[in-house]
């Protein structure tokens, strides 16, 4: 993988300088079943398209920011912090 | 010894020297010597200074190099291995496969030797010269990595490429232009003629000089242009996503990210198959020009040039003005004008000229002695009868170009067969790659100039910073560089076919084939003619299971030498065209890459503690726990661990991660994170805390320290501060929440003050009141210590009354000395890492992702405590809520074993009749406290009981352990808390 991502502080860098943070997903609320658990826990959509995900810039200001990319050419759409989008996605990374 | 010229490669000092023989082949050991001149071809590799396979035609010679031939022995002239040849019959293609599937066991045996026969050059050297530098502390030429984002990356310093950059940096891009020679101009630096571009605008500043001076003054205009960088020596070896170019340059590697990628890397010639074409003496036409223009070292004394284009004659009048005797000049064409002036110098020379020739053999053994040249009919096959013999040292051969379409096809530029250029050319290409030049198939320097500017243009067209083109500028540069291919085309077309020599070059029998076939068509792995044409007889009909079979074009030259030949081998094997055979697709490497330049510079980053040079005073063992360096045992962990137990011992905590988090929702967001409630807790106040995932895994676990309100001190394990860093601040932005995380690791430091007098020691050195009263265990404060500002929290991960201090890593040493002056009454001692393993255990402290792993919940760790499932949502509280009422698939057991051996971390755990694997020895220990050995275990949950046992295979040894789930020092924890 290689390609330039745009930290919506630093700018265009190399996507080296991220960490990626999966794809953005809904959190199922306390109460829910144990399938909607085990989905959000367990279960991508790893989809073949544009998806948001979240990218946390690990070799520069350490903030977490999304992206929307295409997956299969990784273009990368547009970058935003997330309290600029106005959604409330509950949302994980992995470790 | 040999001597050499500035300028000279390691390749034109030993030629000049008298060296023929450069290498041995691949497979049959056969003499190779110089070909390509130009770092195309595998002959001429050499190891330098203990690096194999340098391409000694392309390696500028130093004072003191050392060289040395490769795969021969004794030696490369000499060469008792050469005898394989006497075999040959008995190594088909695909001669492994064949033979050892039926005696699939004696490959084991058979390896070895053939392995000891076959490769080039060894790595064992390679390995000494790392170790030696790493000795010698790593500098000299160390591997090297640089990154740049221009907008325009051209490929290739021919002329087509300088042009091409040229133009795009002058419409205002940022250009970069790699090329693998020492200066730019490509094939002009050995062009004596005067160049005609033609009545472009624009061409005048390069019109009416001749070639070289115009190579010499492309060179000075490139380096002078403000906007574009050069970069000299440098292969571009592979093209990545997004435009990514891999250079290689020395030691260095370039990673280049182009908006705009132009590709002129230009043309090669290839080799033609016929017998011995691989005899040294035996050279491209290319190399010899190089060889005469750029390093003055003529190939020989009498040359038969052997051509099918108009490269062939300015080689034989370069020839004859180096001194060299043209004995023979056969051009395959029938209908070449032989009236020019060029031609009557040749034959002034006393050059025999014949048209319609090509050559059917080389002569002599171990060099050339001769040529055998035959004549071809109306369709380029050979006319049986019709030989002329010539004695000569050297045979030149130009017989065509194949363009460098390596990258185009990386690229995605679709490439096809152009039947009347005989080249496979790009055909389709994306809208961010442009070609230009000789890559495209079209050898004139008009067309190359025309197609450069438009390449640069349009690469810059796109782009922000660029100065918009004149308008009609583009369709004026496209309407001329139209009419001046079509000039091209036809003066070719006038000259008649040209015979891809070789194919068809020797007399044919009734079908069709030639009898002997015997030339190699792939000099890298020592494919002949024969055995392609074997392997389609066997079925391999498609040119890309051809090349798996065979190994054609899978040697070092990747297909440089023998794609073209090869596909035109397929192509009359299998009754196809050309075109239909299609081409066998190029992926990066496109050369041979160290390995090095790859891995990049060898740093391995290491911190150090602030107390790091004290430990070193003291003697301590040092040992690796991530990044840092800790004291692993500094006198005998014996001894330590009775200092801790009986009087005090102090050990470094700076590698500890620590963070700050601030902020209105702070208490919220340490609620959610970890397992316990932290916003209950009272200022000032400590507790331990387990972070886990949404599937209840435990994550980490650390200390949360109440400093105010909205403010809390946390400490978390040592390799895990990134990741709980990233996991609180990316909680805090998907949670909206307004909590500030900042990491404090590496500015404080922090010592663990343990042991029955520890109190005792730090009163000597601060007013806080140390009382169990004032300051119980799990309380936190803060104050002076020794005069620096600490906070300071009661914890007992050793067993032990005990205080972990947090300081600014500025006092480390002072804070160090300092402690242990005032302790040296006391009998304190500083532990190490092992010591402090040993312990934590005695009280069955965990240690997480040592005795858990990536699935332990904290039931499984028997650390239900920790979990309060009657707070509001938590990361995992809905994982642990379902797996509170499961029984665990696993536990984590204390255990005792009676007797000497004691089992390793990572033993295997059995069922009590030995007859199911059923866990893992987490950590073990000799414990002086049950004077016995003590260790964790994770196992079946069934087979966990209290009290019950399971077997412990150690080394040889089965042993009986017993579980408890007692700790084995201070079970009460009365000590900790006194």
């Amino acid at each position: 993988m290689g390609f330039l991502l745009a930290c919506p502080n630093c700018g265009q860098r190399d996507v080296y300088e991220f960490r990626f943070g999966g794809e953005v997903h809904a959190r199922p609320q306390f109460g829910a079943s144990k399938k909607d658990w085990m989905d959000y826990v367990y279960r991508r959509s790893n989809t073949a398209g544009v998806e948001n995900e979240w990218w946390y810039h690990r070799m520069g200001c350490r903030r977490w920011f999304q992206a929307t990319r295409d997956t299969t050419n990784n273009s990368v759409l547009r970058t935003f912090w997330t309290d600029q989008e106005g959604s409330d996605n509950a949302v994980r990374a992995r470790k | 010894m040999i001597s050499a010229y500035e300028g000279d490669t390691v390749a034109s000092a030993l030629y000049a020297s008298g060296v023929r023989t450069f290498s041995r082949s691949f497979l049959f050991h056969r003499k190779r010597g110089l070909l390509c001149v130009s770092g195309r071809c595998p002959n001429c590799m050499v190891t330098v200074d203990g690096v194999p396979n340098v391409r000694a035609c392309c390696e500028p010679a130093r004072e003191g190099m050392k060289v040395k031939r490769q795969n021969g022995w004794p030696s490369t002239d000499t060469d008792i291995f050469s005898g394989v040849q006497l075999i040959e019959r008995f190594l088909p293609v695909g001669f492994y496969y064949k033979t050892f599937i039926n005696f699939p066991t004696e490959w084991a045996n058979t390896q070895p030797m053939i392995r000891r026969l076959t490769g080039r050059g060894s790595v064992k050297q390679e390995l000494a010269r790392w170790n030696a530098q790493a000795a010698s502390g790593g500098h000299g030429d160390r591997f090297e990595k640089q990154y740049l984002h221009p907008d325009v990356v051209v490929v290739g310093g021919g002329p087509a490429g300088v042009f091409a950059a040229l133009a795009a940096s002058r419409a205002g891009a940022s250009a970069v232009l790699v090329h693998d020679q020492p200066s730019l101009g490509g094939h002009l630096r050995f062009e004596g003629d005067t160049v005609d571009l033609g009545s472009v605008e624009g061409a005048e500043e390069f019109s009416g000089m001749r070639g070289y001076e115009l190579a010499a003054k492309l060179d000075r205009l490139a380096r002078a242009e403000e906007n574009l960088r050069v970069y000299d020596n440098a292969n571009a070896f592979g093209l990545y996503e997004s435009n990514e170019v891999g250079v290689v340059q020395g030691n260095k590697m370039l990673k280049l990210r182009a908006k705009q990628l132009i590709i002129s890397t230009g043309a090669g010639e290839y080799l033609t198959v016929f017998k011995n074409n691989d005899l040294p003496g035996v050279l491209l036409g290319s190399g010899v020009r190089r060889m005469l223009a750029l390093y003055g070292v003529p190939p020989g004394k009498n040359a038969v040039v052997v051509t099918n284009n108009d490269s062939g004659l300015s080689l034989a009048n370069a020839l004859l003005e180096a001194g060299v005797k043209v004995s023979a000049f056969a051009d395959a064409r029938t209908k070449v004008d032989t009236s020019s002036p060029r031609f009557e110098a040749l034959r002034k020379s006393g050059a025999i000229l014949l048209t319609g020739y090509s050559i059917k053999e080389a002569e002599g053994g171990g060099r050339v002695t001769g040529a055998t040249l035959i004549r071809l009919d109306e369709n380029g096959a050979a006319t049986a009868g019709t030989e002329k013999s010539f004695k000569c040292d050297t045979i030149c051969l130009a017989n065509g170009f194949e363009p460098d379409a390596a990258l185009l096809t990386q690229a995605r530029c679709r490439v096809s067969y152009d039947e009347a250029l005989g080249e496979f050319i790009p055909s389709e290409s994306p809208a961010s790659v442009q070609t230009c030049g000789d890559v495209t198939g079209i050898h004139d320097l008009r067309c190359a100039f025309l197609q450069a500017n438009i390449a640069g243009l349009q690469a810059a067209s796109g782009l922000a910073s660029a100065t918009k083109a004149p308008a009609g500028k583009l369709n004026e540069l496209s309407a001329s560089l139209k009419s001046a291919e079509t000039a091209y085309r036809d003066r070719l077309a006038s000259q008649g076919p040209r015979p891809i020599i070789g194919i068809v070059s020797e007399p044919t029998d009734g079908k069709g084939r030639k009898p002997e076939m015997n030339g190699f068509a792939c000099i890298c792995e020592d494919v002949k003619e024969k055995e392609l044409a074997q392997a389609v007889e066997e079925g391999f009909r498609d040119i890309e299971i051809l090349k798996r079979y065979s190994t054609l074009t899978m040697g070092p030259c990747e297909g440089k030498m023998c794609a073209t030949p090869g596909v035109g081998i397929c192509a009359r094997e299998t009754g196809r065209s050309i075109a239909d055979a299609g081409r066998t697709v190029s992926r990066p490497p496109y050369l041979p890459v160290p390995m090095g330049a790859l891995a990049g510079p060898g740093l391995h980053p290491v911190k150090l503690t602030a107390m790091h040079y004290k430990h070193l005073e003291a003697g301590a063992t040092l040992m690796d726990m991530g990044e840092w360096k800790r004291p692993h045992v500094y006198t005998s962990v014996f001894e330590e661990y009775s200092a801790v137990r009986t009087k005090v011992g102090i050990i470094d905590l700076s590698t500890l991660g620590r963070l700050d988090v601030k902020g209105r929702d702070a208490p919220k967001l340490l609620d959610f994170i970890y397992t316990h409630t932290m916003s209950k807790l009272q200022n000032g106040k400590s507790r331990y805390g387990v972070i886990c995932d949404d599937a209840g895994a435990i994550l980490d676990d650390g200390t949360v320290t109440r400093l105010g309100e909205d403010h809390y001190f946390i400490t978390t394990s040592t390799g895990n501060i990134d990741f709980v860093e990233q996991w609180l601040t990316w909680w805090a932005v998907a949670k909206k929440w307004e909590a500030q995380v900042t990491n404090l690791t590496s500015g404080f430091a922090a010592v663990n003050v343990a042991g029955p007098r520890a109190r005792d020691l730090l009163r000597t050195l601060t007013d806080v009141d140390l009382s169990t009263e004032k300051f119980p265990y799990m309380a936190s404060g803060s104050g002076l210590v020794a005069g620096v500002p600490c906070i300071l929290l009661r914890i007992g991960f050793v067993g032990e009354t005990g205080w972990e201090i947090h300081f600014p890593a500025e006092y480390g040493e002072y804070f160090w000395d300092r402690l242990m002056e005032a302790g040296r009454p006391f009998g304190i001692m500083p532990f190490g890492v092992e010591t402090q393993r040993l312990l934590r255990l005695e009280k069955m402290h965990v240690i997480v992702s040592q005795d858990t792993d990536a699935l332990s919940t904290p039931y499984e760790a028997n650390m239900a405590w920790v979990v309060k499932l009657d707070k509001e949502d938590f990361v995992g509280k809905a994982a642990l809520t379902f797996a509170k009422d499961e029984v665990p698939q696993r536990r984590l057991v204390g255990f005792t074993v009676e007797g000497e051996v004691v089992p390793h971390d990572g033993d295997q755990a059995f069922s009590p009749d030995g007859s199911t694997l059923i866990g893992v020895v987490t950590s073990c220990r000799y414990s002086p406290a049950a004077q016995k050995p003590v260790g964790l275990a994770l196992i079946r949950s069934d087979l966990s009981a209290d009290g019950g046992t399971f077997l412990v295979a150690s080394g040889t040894s089965k042993l009986n352990a017993k579980i408890t789930f007692v700790p084995f020092y201070d079970p009460e924890g009365r000590r900790l808390k006194e």
